[in-house]
């Protein structure tokens, strides 16, 4: 099939992306066992920051080497020709690279919405009130659903039933409020939008289950530890809080950029258990922004770098587009 | 994962040999016949060890390659998705029944599910009450 420079480029972005995506997602995949295993002896918050990483690292590297590489190799080197022809081969891949981003920015679209759409119900239907230490007034709803959840990605709010409130004593209300805050002091909400952005391997596999799922786990173990701050009063009332809202009943289905006091019931025995244990200093909050934009600055800096010292590299990687168009 | 054939037999049993050895796999990560020989609580022959790691290698259970002259064998599944096989297999064979014996076996499922949640949250409960108590003796110690 013949295409224009510009279609030519964008099926280039889509093929290469997928190409790239493919190598670094199944290279994660296939050592997510081991990294599984180093998680398990690492601090909470440490082994729920490494395993962020691990899950965005294909996309992030893969968009990285696109925008470094591959874009300005093309815009540089290749001839404005009027049409020039695209090999199946190639072709399929861009569908590819191009079905995986769909699929991630459907995955995206779907979650703001229904966060979107969940919280104007709760500013239509509850009312506000102001919680020591939240920067925004909490939305309280009257629900008989338990919910305590940081809803949203760029300004979480926290939204609390009256049952939660008023079911639990103040030492468990604390208690729960801090582990809420230290899901936004560590912009777990943010992470979990990154996380949904990230493709997966093929179209329709789910093959990071298993990592997302202890990125969860830790992410709710690293939040306790911030909330007890290594004292075991406050680990105890964390721990009543969860059983006393464990018992409200089931919590409704809430999407998945909620930070809610209750990830997932299947933990509760298991957190449980690490709360009544002797406390661990919980470290500094999983703070990803920071160590996130400073590995993109350096990745940036030796791009950039390899490109001066040695030009011929962009006419490489041209040449690698080149093989991968015909 | 497990091949087609092991998947399609239903809920995989594995008898105490097998199941000893699994576990020695899913602990240890790789090992060969000398190795799950030696680490097992009893004194078996080689060639009986080797029989039964053959017999796990068809079934789907272990990978294995050829490392110098023999083979490192290591598990296919994680222990974990090996049990929510077998659980998910025990629910399926319960409810391929007909439909009016199905509907009791869900209610009585919910109903034990239920109670098992609540028989939880009450040793939960239990666990916390004593960790307070111990809290405010040594509190006042």
């Amino acid at each position: 099939m013949s295409l224009s420079y510009t279609w030519r480029l964008l099926c280039l972005c889509c093929a290469s992306f997928f190409v790239l995506h493919l190598a670094m997602a199944a290279a994660t995949r296939l050592s997510a066992g081991t990294a599984l295993r180093m998680a398990a002896r690492m601090k909470a918050s440490s082994a729920a920051r490494f395993l962020f990483f691990l899950r965005i690292a294909p996309m992030a590297l893969a968009v990285f080497v696109l925008l470094a590489f591959c874009i300005p190799s093309y815009l540089w080197l290749e001839p404005d020709a009027a049409g020039e022809k695209v090999g199946f081969v190639c072709f399929f891949m861009a569908a590819l690279g191009a079905a995986i981003w769909a699929l991630s920015i459907t995955r995206v679209v779907s979650a703001v919405r229904g966060t979107v759409e969940y919280l104007h119900r709760c500013e239509e239907q509850g009312s506000q009130i102001q919680v020591p230490g939240e920067p925004s007034p909490a939305l309280l709803l009257a629900d008989e659903a338990p919910v305590l959840a940081v809803a949203g990605v760029v300004h979480p709010r926290l939204v609390i039933s009256k049952r939660v409130l008023d079911g639990l004593t103040e030492e468990q209300r604390d208690a729960a409020l801090r582990h809420e805050q230290a899901h936004r002091t560590s912009r777990d909400n943010i992470k979990r939008f990154l996380i949904l952005l990230s493709p997966d391997v093929l179209p329709f596999t789910r093959a990071f289950v298993a990592l997302e799922r202890s990125w969860a786990k830790f992410t709710e173990w690293a939040a306790d530890d911030q909330a007890a701050e290594g004292d075991s009063h406050r680990a105890l009332s964390l721990a009543s809080a969860l059983v006393s809202v464990a018992k409200m009943g089931s919590k409704p289905k809430l999407s998945y950029l909620f930070s809610t006091l209750m990830a997932d019931d299947h933990e509760l025995t298991e957190r449980v258990d690490r709360l009544l244990r002797p406390q661990p200093d919980p470290g500094k909050p999983a703070e990803v922004l920071v160590p996130f934009l400073t590995s993109a600055g350096a990745l940036l800096a030796c791009a950039v770098g390899l490109v001066m010292l040695w030009p011929s590299s962009l006419s490489l990687v041209h040449q690698a587009l080149e093989r991968l168009v015909h | 994962m497990m091949n087609d054939s092991a998947n399609r037999r239903g809920p995989l049993l594995l008898g105490p040999l097998e199941s000893e050895v699994m576990a020695f796999l899913w602990s240890a990560g790789t090992g060969t016949v000398r190795d799950v020989v030696e680490n097992l609580n009893r004194k078996l022959a080689y060639t009986t060890v080797m029989t039964t790691l053959d017999r796990l290698f068809k079934k789907g259970l272990l990978d294995r390659q050829k490392s110098e002259r023999a083979f490192l064998y290591t598990a296919r599944v994680s222990h974990l998705d090996w049990e929510r096989q077998r659980a998910g297999n025990l629910v399926a064979g319960l409810l391929s029944v007909s439909q009016p014996s199905r509907e009791l076996l869900l209610s009585s499922l919910v109903d034990a599910v239920g109670q098992h949640d609540v028989n939880l949250l009450e040793q939960l409960e239990e666990k916390i009450r004593r960790k307070r108590k111990e809290l405010s003796r040594r509190s006042h110690e």
